[in-house]
């Protein structure tokens, strides 16, 4: 199974985490999604998520200069980023178990 | 290619994006950035930038980056009435228009003489025919003078109708067309058809003098044979179903009058389903006592019996 196909649907809520750990520049998201594992992130797709996780109103965004590089936009978690990553876990805490549950009766 | 130029084309393949400028907002930040991490250039790490537009693209406007955009039914409109096809098409309606006003005046006589009459497609009297015609030219007059309010209305009330009516017609012939013709004909009534009285139900039986059940009858035209129970105070039982009125033995139940505790009138059926088993009690030979005369079941009878 293309293990991109599945990162599409939870995106989001993968983003969401990160962010919940600690606000993070665009390129950072991506390297500390790749770290925990997702090694198949796409860099626009992450890109591409926080610009419109931001539109959708689940982001706070501030600038932070930065002495030898570009300027960084630093994104963060609010209330409603909070709450949709809040539900979206569940959704998803749910969803693994129920997979899990039925692999495992397949071995039985 | 450097940052910027990638970000340039990534730029130009989002140039139709509807977000494209708050999409791409801190675009160039951002690849400058992942430069500054690797030595590897921009297009080898992430791929062409058209492909990296579209991997954008795609996250942005929705999670499996196949969303479609909202139909927008003015923007299709006018797309559609652009088209050549459908310039050509609009300029016919002109044209078209004299056509609906005769066919409009055929079909609102049609609808008038089959409301008066009978339900009928084409004029099959004298007078009929003048009606059409009469019919025709009031619609073509009207559709042609489009002077004033009330012409205008009237003329739009009836093509309305018109377009109704010619709908409803469609729809009649092709269901008179699909149906066998049986179905609109009259059952037949045997009443009497023996010396021994009305008849009100058939019990057939074959050779060996089994009951039959089931046994649907027809006439020499393929017309469902019905008896005439209802005169002699049956009804069928209802308990199986929407019965089949040509269908014999006929799960017959004596209707009567009755009076029960709470005083409303009658209650017919409480006896056993008649539908289940065609003959609950040993069935007589043909030969013998056939079949239950009527004089038989009109015996007085206390109760609903079922037959």
């Amino acid at each position: 199974m293309d293990s991109s196909q599945l990162l599409k649907g939870v995106l989001d809520l993968a983003v969401l985490a990160v962010l919940d750990e600690r606000d993070s520049y665009g390129y950072d998201v991506v390297r500390r999604l790749r770290e925990a594992g997702l090694e198949d992130v796409g860099d626009a797709s992450v890109y591409g998520t926080l610009r419109r996780l931001f539109k959708s109103g689940a982001l706070t965004s501030y600038v932070v200069a930065s002495d030898e590089g570009p300027h960084r936009k630093y994104y963060g978690l609010n209330d409603v980023g909070r709450a949709q990553l809040a539900a979206s876990a569940t959704t998803w805490t749910s969803f693994a178990a129920t997979m899990a549950d039925l692999l495992k009766e397949r071995h039985h | 290619m450097t940052p910027e130029q990638y970000a340039q084309a990534v730029r130009e393949t989002l140039a139709g994006h509807p977000n494209s400028e708050e999409l791409l907002e801190d675009l160039d930040d951002h690849l400058a950035e992942v430069a500054s991490e690797s030595e590897v250039p921009l297009e080898v790490r992430l791929g062409p930038p058209e492909a990296y537009a579209a991997e954008l693209a795609a996250a942005y406007g929705g999670r499996t980056g196949e969303r479609r955009r909202r139909f927008d039914l003015r923007a299709t409109g006018a797309s559609l009435a652009g088209h050549p096809a459908v310039a050509r098409l609009t300029g016919l309606f002109p044209e078209l228009r004299p056509g609906w006003w005769v066919l409009r005046g055929y079909v609102l006589a049609m609808l008038l003489i089959s409301v008066a009459d009978r339900p009928q497609l084409v004029p099959d009297a004298l007078g009929e025919f003048a009606l059409v015609a009469f019919a025709i030219w009031l619609s073509y007059t009207l559709g042609r003078a489009r002077r004033g309010r009330w012409v205008t209305i009237a003329s739009a009330l009836a093509s309305g109708i018109g377009v109704l009516a010619l709908l409803a017609g469609f729809a009649a012939a092709e269901e008179r067309s699909f149906e066998p013709a049986i179905a609109y004909q009259e059952p037949v009534m045997m009443n009497p058809v023996s010396t021994l009285g009305d008849v009100i139900n058939i019990r057939p039986y074959s050779k060996d003098g089994t009951p039959l059940s089931d046994v649907y009858l027809y006439d020499q035209d393929g017309r469902p044979v019905t008896t005439s129970f209802e005169d002699s105070g049956y009804v069928v039982d209802r308990g199986c179903g929407e019965p089949v009125l040509n269908r014999y033995p006929l799960p017959l139940v004596q209707y009567e009058e009755t009076v029960d505790d709470t005083g409303t009138a009658f209650a017919p059926t409480k006896a056993p389903s008649a539908c289940a088993a065609p003959s609950a009690s040993p069935g007589p030979l043909p030969s013998a006592t056939a079949a239950p005369l009527p004089s038989a079941t009109r015996s007085p009878s206390p109760t609903k019996r079922s037959e």
